[in-house]
């Protein structure tokens, strides 16, 4: 079984209905309901099995911070906007406005293998070797010329398997629509009607039987399309395609004008809607020919079958490569279209996006990547790491220490991180938060007694309510550190600049706090050694703070006729409430004018969220 | 740390090799085994390459590359037919060659090529860190992208490239000239970049 490495995964607010619209509003809600469904909502403990809780939770890493609303924003509760397309292999900016004429592939050289979507390069296709060159290499110098073929430097594709070649090194998208596999190239309407007119073409398809009523060209899908579409117009418009046979029929029809220009309409976005064809009443022929963009199914399936039996099973093309392939508008009927490799076309890169990120409650920018596409850096980004304390697990080995807060037997956590955890035996784990922010945090946490679920584990914190120092600058907690060595106490720290004043104030009350309850470097020290005591931290530094957690894990021994464990449930995952308190600068958009005059006031602020803390696993 | 381990190779005999006076060499190449090892004319023994011919004769053929780090002639993994290799090895070894690399192969970075009649056909591309099975027979003209795995025993047909976990398709570029006249330029770049010294392994 792998071993299992403690962490910490924190609840989006965004996924608990309640809160979401109602980011850190002073006001209490005025509704009684609200208040009804308030406090429905704290006596709910978070369960991390639940089936949804899968969709809410993210490490810490993953999540965004709002500082308009102070809330964390998760990536499904953030609106995206994309700020830039580019091609992920030449890194070149496509303008929106192109993406909407050309798609959303690029343009240019970039092609990716349709066998193992790897890069295809260009590379000239040379046709008879000259066996001179291989004593004189100086004469490989020359450039090449002559045909040119996508390959694929990896699995050794070539485009000159699909017979596809080309006559120019650049321009190969352009060059590339205008082929088909195997060569042929494709039909311009004018070229199409230039060959019909052709003497030797026309003899050519009449000898086929004088009977046969429709002309069995071939017709691309974008030129099928084009030719109804204009058939069918031309029906619309058409006074005399009134059938007088037909009329009982009325609208419903389905050759009727009406319907068909509503289907079209709903297709070409109403450029079809016709006032007058409305009016009429009538019915339309059908397609007839090539001409009018009728094509007679190809049903005759023997030459796949005769395929399949020559190439075999490595010939056909596997349904991802078929999932990769872009559409292709020159291709032929739909009908008999090749399931094999020979039919695979070289990928044109999808185009990939940049986006920023905004908060959906206030509209406000949380992520905003640099606009080129070379830059990696970001203009804005608020994490929730620099907002909301981290929470770090370590299991924590005592030599021979008490439960305290368990049984009377002798606790002992795991020794190495990732082992087992015994069953029926308390364990016990240092959790420590490390505070961002430049200001003196208070956390609270809640946790419950015994884990949700079927294996109720026991959970103690030892302490659940502490403050945590502001994130001052390293420099003084050197300082302080020199100072504590000499002087002894936590309380003589001499560093700090002028304007910590605040911080200074905090240290002397821990000072005087002293004893007991673990203020600087040295009274940890002191801690270490001592029992653990409920109420009181383990260990304290500059911005952090570690708190004991006693676990005692549920046995995993069912009984007969339970149902058997689930996937991961022999995991220890404790939900904890996480209520942070502090003081920060009034902001100018929440406290209203008369606020923003007043420089010094300080507001009270508080952020609250479910985390998980998965500890480890249960030995079985 | 393999220049450390470097220091237990003196005491160990060194295997008769039977070198064409056109190849290069590097100085710390590893030759180490029983049997003969042959190289021939206008091949490349990369620094740290390793040739073992423990198992049985080595064949390199003209117009070789051994990358460093790559092994020729392993020992076989654990797979059942070491047993095999190891009576061949036993009945002497002058007639059994462990190993044969016909002309123009590239062993890439790391890769491995088992003992035990293997043969690596003409032209082929062994890629970083591939691994070819004892009694494998790779065809002419093959390409094994870098990590691929031949099983012991197994047979690849000519112009096969074997990629992405095993998937294989038919090289239909037809540039095998191609391939051999860069493989010359890349030689030839090579002989000037790398010290040879097969004194040292005579």
């Amino acid at each position: 079984m792998a071993a299992l490495t403690p962490y910490t995964y924190i609840q989006c607010p965004c996924s608990d209905f309640s809160t979401l619209g109602r980011p850190s509003d002073p006001n209490p809600p005025t509704g009684t309901e609200a208040e009804v469904d308030d406090d429905g909502d704290d006596d709910r403990t978070f369960d991390p099995r639940a089936p949804r809780a899968n969709y809410s939770l993210y490490p810490l890493e993953y999540l965004l911070y709002c500082e308009d609303c102070h809330q964390i924003r998760c990536p499904r509760c953030i609106a995206e906007e994309i700020v830039t397309y580019y091609c992920p292999n030449c890194l070149f900016e496509v303008p929106s406005s192109n993406l909407k004429s050309e798609g959303n592939r690029c343009t240019r050289s970039c092609f990716q293998c349709p066998v193992c979507i790897g890069p295809l390069a260009v590379t000239s296709v040379e046709t008879k070797p000259d066996p001179s060159l291989l004593a004189a290499p100086d004469n490989a110098a020359a450039p090449h010329a002559g045909p040119y073929a996508l390959t694929c430097s990896y699995c050794a594709w070539s485009s000159a398997e699909v017979g596809i070649q080309f006559e120019k090194q650049n321009g190969i998208h352009a060059q590339l629509a205008k082929l088909r596999n195997g060569g042929a190239t494709r039909l311009t309407a004018k070229e199409r009607k230039e060959r019909r007119k052709d003497p030797s073409y026309r003899s050519q398809h009449t000898t086929e039987g004088p009977g046969a009523p429709h002309e069995t060209e071939d017709l691309d899908l974008e030129t099928q399309f084009a030719n109804l579409k204009a058939f069918h117009q031309g029906q619309l418009v058409d006074p005399n395609s009134a059938d007088t046979g037909l009329t009982a029929l009325g609208d419903l029809g389905f050759s009727s004008p009406t319907s068909l220009s509503r289907i079209m309409s709903i297709y070409t976005g109403g450029s079809l809607q016709d006032k007058k064809a409305k009016s009429r009443v009538g019915a339309m022929r059908e397609a007839l020919d090539a001409n009018e963009g009728f094509q007679v199914a190809r049903l005759d399936e023997s030459a796949a079958i005769e395929a399949l039996r020559s190439e075999g099973h490595d010939g056909t093309a596997s349904a991802a490569q078929l999932a990769d392939q872009p559409p292709n508008l020159g291709e032929g009927h739909l009908h008999g279209r090749g399931r094999f490799t020979p039919g695979l076309r070289p990928i044109p890169y999808l185009l990939r996006t940049k986006r920023s990120k905004r908060c959906p409650v206030c509209r406000h920018i949380i992520s905003k990547p640099e606009a080129k596409v070379q830059a990696t850096r970001f203009r804005i980004r608020l994490v929730a790491g620099s907002y909301i304390p981290s929470i770090a697990i370590r299991p924590l080995a005592l030599g021979s220490g008490s439960g305290s807060g368990g049984g009377g037997t002798s606790a002992s956590g795991p020794a190495v991180p990732g082992a087992l955890l015994e069953p029926l035996r308390p364990a016990h784990y240092l959790l420590t938060f490390k505070n961002p922010i430049f200001e003196t945090i208070k956390v609270t946490l809640g946790a419950p007694a015994k884990t949700p679920g079927r294996l109720a584990s026991k959970v103690t914190v030892l302490c659940p309510d502490f403050e945590i120092d502001a994130n001052t600058d390293v420099w003084d907690e050197a300082l302080n550190q020199g100072g504590a060595g000499g002087g002894g106490g936590a309380g003589g720290a001499g560093g700090g600049g002028g304007g910590e004043r605040e911080r200074r104030r905090r240290r002397g009350e821990d000072g005087a706090a002293g004893g007991g309850g673990g203020g600087g470097g040295s009274q940890s020290n002191i801690n270490h050694q001592n029992q653990l005591e409920v109420g009181k931290i383990w260990e304290r530094g500059r911005n952090w703070v570690s708190i004991v957690v006693e676990v005692v894990p549920a046995s995993l021994r069912l009984e007969p006729g339970d149902a058997p464990l689930t996937e991961d449930e022999d995991i220890l995952e404790i939900p904890m409430f996480v209520r942070v308190e502090w003081e920060g600068e009034a902001g100018g958009d929440e406290v209203g004018s008369v606020a923003t005059r007043d420089r010094e006031a300080r507001e009270k602020r508080e952020l609250a969220y479910w985390c998980v803390l998965g500890l480890g696993r249960i030995r079985p | 740390m393999s220049s450390k381990r470097h220091s237990t190779a003196p005491s160990a005999p060194k295997p008769p090799v039977h070198l064409s006076s056109h190849l290069t060499i590097a100085d710390s190449a590893q030759l180490t085994g029983t049997h003969l090892i042959e190289i021939r004319g206008e091949s490349v023994v990369h620094p740290r390459a390793r040739l073992e011919s423990s198992a049985g004769r080595i064949a390199v053929g003209r117009r070789c590359v051994v990358h460093e780090r790559a092994t020729v002639g392993a020992a076989p993994s654990a797979g059942g037919v070491s047993g095999r290799v190891a009576a061949a090895g036993a009945d002497g070894g002058g007639g059994v060659v462990a190993v044969t690399l016909a002309e123009c192969v590239t062993v890439e970075v790391g890769a491995v090529i088992e003992a035990g009649e293997t043969v690596i056909g003409e032209g082929t591309v062994v890629g970083v860190g591939a691994r070819v099975g004892a009694r494998a027979v790779v065809g002419k003209h093959c390409t094994l992208t870098p990590y691929t795995e031949i099983a012991a025993g197994e047979v690849v047909p000519d112009f096969t490239v074997v990629y992405s976990n095993g998937l294989r398709r038919t090289d239909k570029r037809g540039v095998a000239e191609l391939k051999n006249k860069g493989l010359a330029r890349q030689i030839d770049v090579l002989k000037r970049m790398i010290p040879s010294n097969p004194a040292k392994f005579a």
